[in-house]
């Protein structure tokens, strides 16, 4: 029988089944589900973003850690939207249109879901059309733009104007990254946010909406 | 290591083909040759005598390498392995492989003779290689290097695609181009004083991109997905569309797999002749796109990975290319890492061989964990003062390593077997030739036994100057490229998995 603090040792070292046993037994045992999600599951996150902007963690922990926190959420999710728990922001992310690189997307993906974001991944070589519609459909309020070759990056500012012809600019935050993706690239293009690595995305999103 | 070193530059003058290099005292004369084209069969392991030499001039003591393979009378009249080589004094020298561009190392090629001279050209996005060919004899005349004036307009690949993206961008690339080679030419014909008349071929490879610049392409289909181009093919110009007016010689760029995939691999498959083998076998080029191609004559895969610049010491904090200064190979003896550095000078930087090593043998020593990670969270360690291996560079290696080991692995799924069924890998290009082969195992680089990994040398060149010699490169290639599958790793579900996995070092030597 595990205690319920080991919940965010097992997320932090990525054991994917010890976090999913911990959460199982939490909740029939009557553990508030929110709670379980607040005190425990994104503070180990968050650890786990810091020791990745502090090079101690890598892609593998990061992606590991991730993996644990994804299956102990799945237990979690359907109780929450049945208390009508909202997350801490929709986001519908995706690589722009010309670009196949997926890794650093997922990074960032995994990282705002395992922050209490809900996650609309489009998968990669998304064109302004399909972020348009995606943002309208699912009523997003933060869109991710991801981009690693300097010959695609110029694609994210047709996206934000695509996003605001479309009447959404007002209703979702932009924000960017990827390799040769820059603050100063950001502003330039008109982006809400921008962060050089997929933890501090976190830390961006939630600046962004207000929240954590 | 002695630290005394002789900052006097040394001449090695290659005679019949009136071309001087300089370089430091102490040098390994392998650095010097190999930049010319000339090929180390063996990886420069003293294992065979490929880039046997013969000192014409000069002093240059003979090794225990030498005593091993050269007899009495071989010795004396001058014979040493190059790759074992340090030079101490001027020197002039005879290349034996030029004599004939088929290698000493018993690779059966029956070249067909032909009329007049040829020029092979390795056009890299750094660096460019031309042969002045004898195409009666088989015999080099004169070789000429360069570095590639494009450079100025973006080092790496993308962005030289992004440069050019503009008409007036490709017009600038395009001419800056064939005028270098056309310059190299005319210096190869003149150092060999033949007539211009006499020059019937060239034939230039290179990635697409280059192959796309050179031949007037608009590159902007290179430059985002799906990195298709309708100009893959042999591609066939008179010196007179490329402004060499006093030659009128046929230019062949041989054809390309694809976007990534480029002639300089085709050529490094006509070198390898893995298209004609019977067992799996994998030619793997260790640049920023990590290109590779595997298979047999029943089929070839081939891919780009993506590897990043790592392994030429780009974005390495204190990386730099494999030149004077450079810690290019680390040693764990009693229990520490000792370095070499290129020139035995104080050190100014690490090249990729060097962060290879260091990084094998920091493994050994457990001052790297197999997750990447520095001992006690260190930051940096210390190689060689004032040299440090940072946590970040340590990382960039496991994301470069990641990406080619990942690359054999799925296109050895793709071939229907595991990388134990793979009977033999070749390593292309520059670096493959400096890498230690045991250090890029012991970090997982190479998943595959060391006696199946071949150093291959500038395969690239060595192809096209196969190429030379056949009546047909149109014919000589359509096997090739009939055979290959070109693939989109980054598009294959399981990449992600196993390019995180691959990220992690073995957490001991196998």
């Amino acid at each position: 029988m595990s205690n319920i603090t080991e919940l965010y040792d097992a997320i932090l070292t990525g054991n994917h089944k010890k976090a999913v046993e911990i959460t199982d037994t939490a909740l029939k045992g009557g553990q508030d589900p929110k709670e379980l999600v607040d005190k425990y599951m994104i503070p180990a996150m968050d650890e786990v973003g810091r020791r990745f902007e502090a090079n101690e963690y890598f892609v593998p922990e990061l992606l590991i850690a991730a993996r644990a926190m994804k299956g102990a959420l799945n237990l979690v999710r359907p109780l929450l939207l049945a208390q009508k728990v909202a997350p801490a922001g929709r986001v519908v992310i995706g690589t722009v249109k010309g670009d196949l690189h997926d890794i650093g997307k997922n990074l960032v993906a995994a990282m705002l879901e395992g922050g209490g974001f809900e996650i609309i991944d489009l998968g990669v070589d998304v064109s302004a059309e399909k972020f348009v519609a995606a943002i309208k459909e699912k009523g997003a309020n933060v869109v991710c733009l991801s981009a690693l070759l300097t010959t695609t990056m110029p694609g994210m500012k047709d996206i934000i104007k695509a996003i605001e012809t479309a009447g959404a600019r007002k209703q979702v935050k932009v924000m960017v990254g990827g390799a040769p993706v820059t603050k100063q690239y950001a502003d330039q293009i008109g982006a809400d946010g921008f962060s050089d690595n997929a933890s501090g995305a976190v830390t961006e999103a939630r600046r962004l909406l207000g929240v954590g | 290591m002695s630290t005394e070193s002789n900052e006097r530059p040394i001449t090695i003058r290659l005679d019949p083909l009136d071309k001087v290099v300089h370089v430091r005292a102490g040098a390994p004369l392998q650095d010097a040759l190999f930049a010319l084209g000339v090929e180390f069969p063996c990886g420069g392991r003293g294992t065979c005598k490929g880039c046997r030499i013969k000192v014409l001039k000069g002093d240059l003591p003979p090794t225990d390498h030498d005593v091993q393979k050269f007899t009495e009378a071989d010795i004396a009249a001058g014979w040493r392995l190059a790759c074992q080589a340090h030079v101490k004094e001027d020197l002039v020298l005879h290349v034996s492989q030029w004599d004939s561009p088929i290698l000493s190392d018993n690779t059966a090629f029956a070249f067909d003779p032909q009329d007049g001279l040829g020029v092979a050209v390795d056009l890299g996005t750094t660096t460019l290689v031309a042969q002045l060919l004898d195409l009666t004899t088989g015999q080099v005349l004169a070789v000429r290097t360069a570095l590639n004036p494009q450079a100025r307009h973006g080092g790496d690949i993308m962005s030289r695609v992004e440069f050019g993206v503009s008409a007036e961008g490709q017009a600038k690339l395009k001419d800056l181009i064939r005028r270098e080679i056309g310059r190299m030419i005319r210096e190869l014909v003149t150092a060999s004083h033949v007539a211009p008349a006499a020059l019937h071929r060239c034939v230039i490879v290179g990635n697409t991109v280059m192959h796309h610049l050179f031949c007037g392409h608009s590159v902007e289909p290179l430059s985002h997905y799906p990195f298709e181009t309708n100009h893959l093919g042999l591609q066939v110009l008179t010196a007179k569309d490329v402004g060499w007016d006093e030659f009128t010689l046929r230019i062949e760029f041989l054809p390309c797999f694809g976007g990534f995939v480029g002639s300089d691999i085709v050529a490094g498959v006509l070198a390898t002749r893995i298209h004609e083998s019977e067992q799996i076998e994998v030619l793997v080029d260790l640049g920023t796109n990590g290109e590779m191609i595997m298979g047999n004559r029943h089929g070839l895969f081939c891919a780009a990975t993506a590897a990043g610049p790592a392994f030429e010491g780009a974005r390495i904090y204190m990386g730099m290319r494999a030149a004077t200064g450079a810690i290019s190979r680390v040693h764990v003896r009693d229990g520490r890492l000792v370095c070499d550095v290129i020139g035995e000078g104080t050190p100014r930087g690490i090249c990729g061989s060097g962060l290879v090593d260091a990084v094998a043998g920091a493994l050994d020593l457990g001052l790297v964990l197999p997750n990447g990670r520095l001992l006690d969270g260190a930051k940096k360690m210390h190689l060689l003062d004032p040299v440090v291996l940072s946590q970040t560079d340590i990382r960039q290696l496991q994301l470069a390593k990641g990406a080619i080991s990942a690359g054999v692995q799925l296109l050895a799924q793709r071939c229907g077997t595991t990388t134990d069924g793979v009977a033999r890998l070749h390593l292309a290009g520059a670096f493959g030739n400096y890498i230690n082969v045991s250090s890029a195992r012991r970090i997982g680089l190479l998943p595959m036994a060391e006696e199946k990994i071949v150093a291959s040398g500038n395969a690239a060149l060595h192809g096209a100057k196969l190429a030379l010699f056949s009546r047909d490169t149109e014919r000589l290639c359509a096997p090739i490229l009939k055979l290959t599958e070109h693939m989109t790793l980054s598009s294959d579900p399981k990449f992600q998995d196993v390019y995180v996995d691959e990220m992690s070092f073995p957490a001991s030597g196998v």
